[in-house]
């Protein structure tokens, strides 16, 4: 398929880079053979190029300024320490970054003010603003009126709290609990975190404890290691299994968030289990891939179509892609990664309809296109599913007319707002597309909601539809002898379906809300 | 030698990657030096020298043309043609774009540096400058449309 459209100065920069597609390094060549001014705009690059490149040379034969890591240590005490925290992949990092990083802090790269994040929550209500797992915490007080939530510290230290609870985090190296239950773990890296409480002030020695705040007093319990207390009048030091304050009070035990959260999970596993049992009999189906496998599967690499009727001949071969971790831990999924990464199907038959639906985790959206299903090459008829560049949905598929069987600019594309983006990559989502060929019209929709709708204007009704052979996650065998574009999906696909028919909004936000991980 | 920042800036129009273009230079280098004797005093040694590295260049874009992506002889002869007519134009957009790169903020030049270190790929300089590949070409866009600017400035302040 042919870029939407054709940029020369683009293209030829990113030829220079040596990042331009075969297919548009192809139209390159045709415009500079045909176009003086093409070729005088490429002259004047590749000596810019050329240029940029002698002078590159020139300034890296020149020291740089030296970048120093900041974070402070929170007490004098904790600065013997420190050296040996400076270990060999610090060191190496900060040699890499005395070389590469920028001299002044205010360049265009994305920053972010964040000290630690939220690991894990367990039916977790925020006071002010709502928290998810996964999001990034900057120095703030967390208010937690009910649940559990685990942080992590960017030092290290993890804390496991329990509503209602009220935690001031100041620093990756510091908080201050005002009130509530907390139970703190800090592994060698960290020692020297510090923890706040009324009437005392906690610096970890590398250990595990429990705080209790209530009514402003506090007591403390050392599971594990060393913890130096500070009060106004003293500092003492607390071993294993010693305490400080009420001796009477329940520390926070650890397995309670974990244990809790396992059995939400398969609470929400049990009960997707049973709707997908109901799904697969649905008759509209061509095929519905599950990523059940099996551990007598010899090869590995069966992806079986859980279809009922089951239908075998629809079921795809993993290529490369591995099986990992689905949306709940007893879930399977497969992940592609690498170039080569994909599952080969072969489906045959003609449509007047479709509906995709897929349950994925994308990491990165780092190509021009990312593959979601794509046929074999792009011929009449053939749905194209993918992620552009800049996070939206794209769906195509092409028609020429009779006795054109190539070039052309043919293509229906239909695109959706950008729905990929820092907010939504590394977790799981689930995307719709759904196509007739009779209005032409195609609607997109992401988390159960209609994200575009749309007909194009090279619309004919009744033309059908067909997928032959064609795959998930990537793009096409390569022709021998020629190289072919990278589009893999970066990320993983845990449930796959594709129907013959448009299913309504109302049906995909049932699918999406049966299969919500959360 | 002076003339070398403009045979580089020959060699990348003709070629596809700096890999190819330090060989053929290098290759060009040596013959150039072996037939120097043929070099006649006061005429052009840019056009010489240029006859000799896009000869150069043709043979090695021919044993690497089945792998890779690079331009046909038709394509080839072409741009070398043009390229020899405005080796003058080059020298002053060189002269031009170098007093731009040293009006340069210095984040900015740091950018410009990761992308333009000798050997890297394009998806590793975006990786160390923490940033998607995406991204990272849109800066590197932004930043080349500056310089674009600063240099036909510069040229028309300079040009008579």
């Amino acid at each position: 398929m042919n870029a939407p459209d054709f940029n020369l100065n683009e293209a030829i920069d990113q030829h220079l880079d040596g990042t331009l597609s075969p297919e548009d390094f192809t139209r390159l060549q045709e415009t500079l053979l045909t176009d003086p001014t093409a070729r005088a705009l490429l002259r004047q690059r590749s000596q810019m190029d050329a240029t940029l490149r002698d002078w590159t040379l020139a300034r890296q034969s020149t020291p740089l300024t030296a970048w120093q890591p900041s974070p402070k240590p929170p007490t004098p005490s904790s600065w013997f320490s420190r050296p040996i925290q400076l270990t060999l992949a610090t060191a190496a990092a900060i040699t890499l970054a005395f070389f590469l990083w920028p001299k002044e802090y205010n360049s265009p790269e994305a920053t972010s003010s964040g000290v630690a994040m939220l690991s894990q929550t367990l039916d977790a209500e925020f006071a002010h603003s709502p928290l998810r797992s996964g999001d990034t915490i900057t120095p703030r007080t967390i208010k937690l009126t009910k649940g559990l939530t685990q942080i992590e510290f960017f030092s290290g230290a993890t804390a496991l709290l329990e509503g209602a609870a009220e935690l001031e985090i100041i620093s990756s190296w510091e908080a201050r609990c005002l009130s509530g239950r907390i139970r703190v773990h800090v592994p060698p890296a960290a020692k020297g975190f510090l923890l706040h409480a009324p009437g005392m002030k906690l610096e970890d020695l590398g250990t595990e404890f429990a705080l209790n705040v209530k009514d402003n007093t506090s007591a403390v319990h050392v599971f594990e290691g060393e913890v130096i207390a500070h009060t106004d009048r003293t500092s003492s030091s607390l071993k294993q299994g010693m305490t400080l304050g009420n001796t009477t009070t329940d520390f926070l035990p650890i397995t309670e968030l974990h244990d809790l959260i396992a059995q939400r999970q398969q609470r929400r596993l049990d009960a997707w289990q049973d709707w997908s049992n109901q799904a697969r009999t649905d008759a509209r189906l061509i095929a519905y891939y599950t990523f059940k496998h099996w551990t007598d599967d010899r090869w590995d690499r069966l992806v079986n179509n859980f279809t009922e009727p089951r239908n075998p001949k629809h079921s795809g071969g993993a290529v490369g892609a591995r099986w990992t971790e689905g949306r709940w831990p007893g879930k399977e999924a497969l992940e592609f990664k690498r170039p080569g990464d994909r599952v080969r199907m072969s489906l045959e038959g003609t449509y007047s309809a479709l509906t995709l639906s897929c349950w994925v985790k994308v990491d990165s959206v780092d190509k021009k296109y990312n593959s979601l299903l794509l046929t074999d090459g792009y011929d009449n008829g053939e749905p194209h599913w993918q992620i552009y560049q800049d996070g939206s949905l794209m769906f195509s598929i092409i028609y020429r007319p009779d006795g054109i069987t190539r070039g052309g600019d043919w293509n229906q594309i239909y695109l959706s707002k950008p729905v990929f983006g820092p907010d939504s990559l590394g977790r799981w989502h689930h995307i719709a597309v759904s196509y007739d060929n009779q209005s032409g019209q195609v609607i997109q929709y992401f988390d159960g909601a209609e994200v575009s709708r749309e007909v194009s204007k090279r619309h004919h009704a009744g033309r059908p539809i067909s997928y032959g052979p064609c795959e998930l996650g990537n793009w096409g065998l390569p022709t021998q002898g020629h190289p072919f574009p990278i589009r893999n999906l970066n990320g993983a696909i845990d449930e796959f379906a594709i129907y013959a028919a448009v299913l309504s909004g109302a049906e995909i936000q049932s699918i999406f809300e049966n299969g919500n991980p959360k | 030698m002076a003339h070398e920042p403009r045979l580089r800036g020959f060699l990348r129009t003709l070629l596809p990657t700096w890999e190819d273009v330090d060989d053929v230079l290098q290759e060009t280098s040596l013959i150039a030096w072996r037939k120097f004797s043929q070099f006649e005093p006061n005429t052009h040694f840019m056009a010489w020298i240029g006859t000799i590295a896009r000869f150069e260049a043709l043979r090695h874009s021919r044993t690497k043309a089945r792998d890779r992506l690079v331009f046909t002889d038709d394509l080839l002869d072409l741009l070398a043609d043009e390229s020899l007519t405005e080796t003058d134009l080059r020298e002053r957009e060189h002269q031009a774009l170098r007093h731009c790169l040293d009006k340069l903020p210095s984040d900015q030049a740091r950018w410009l540096e990761l992308a333009y270190q000798p050997g890297i790929k394009f998806h590793e300089a975006a990786q160390l400058a923490g940033k998607s590949v995406t991204a990272f070409y849109k800066t590197l866009q932004r930043l080349r449309a500056i310089l674009q600017t600063c240099m036909t400035k510069e040229l028309q302040h300079s040009t008579p």
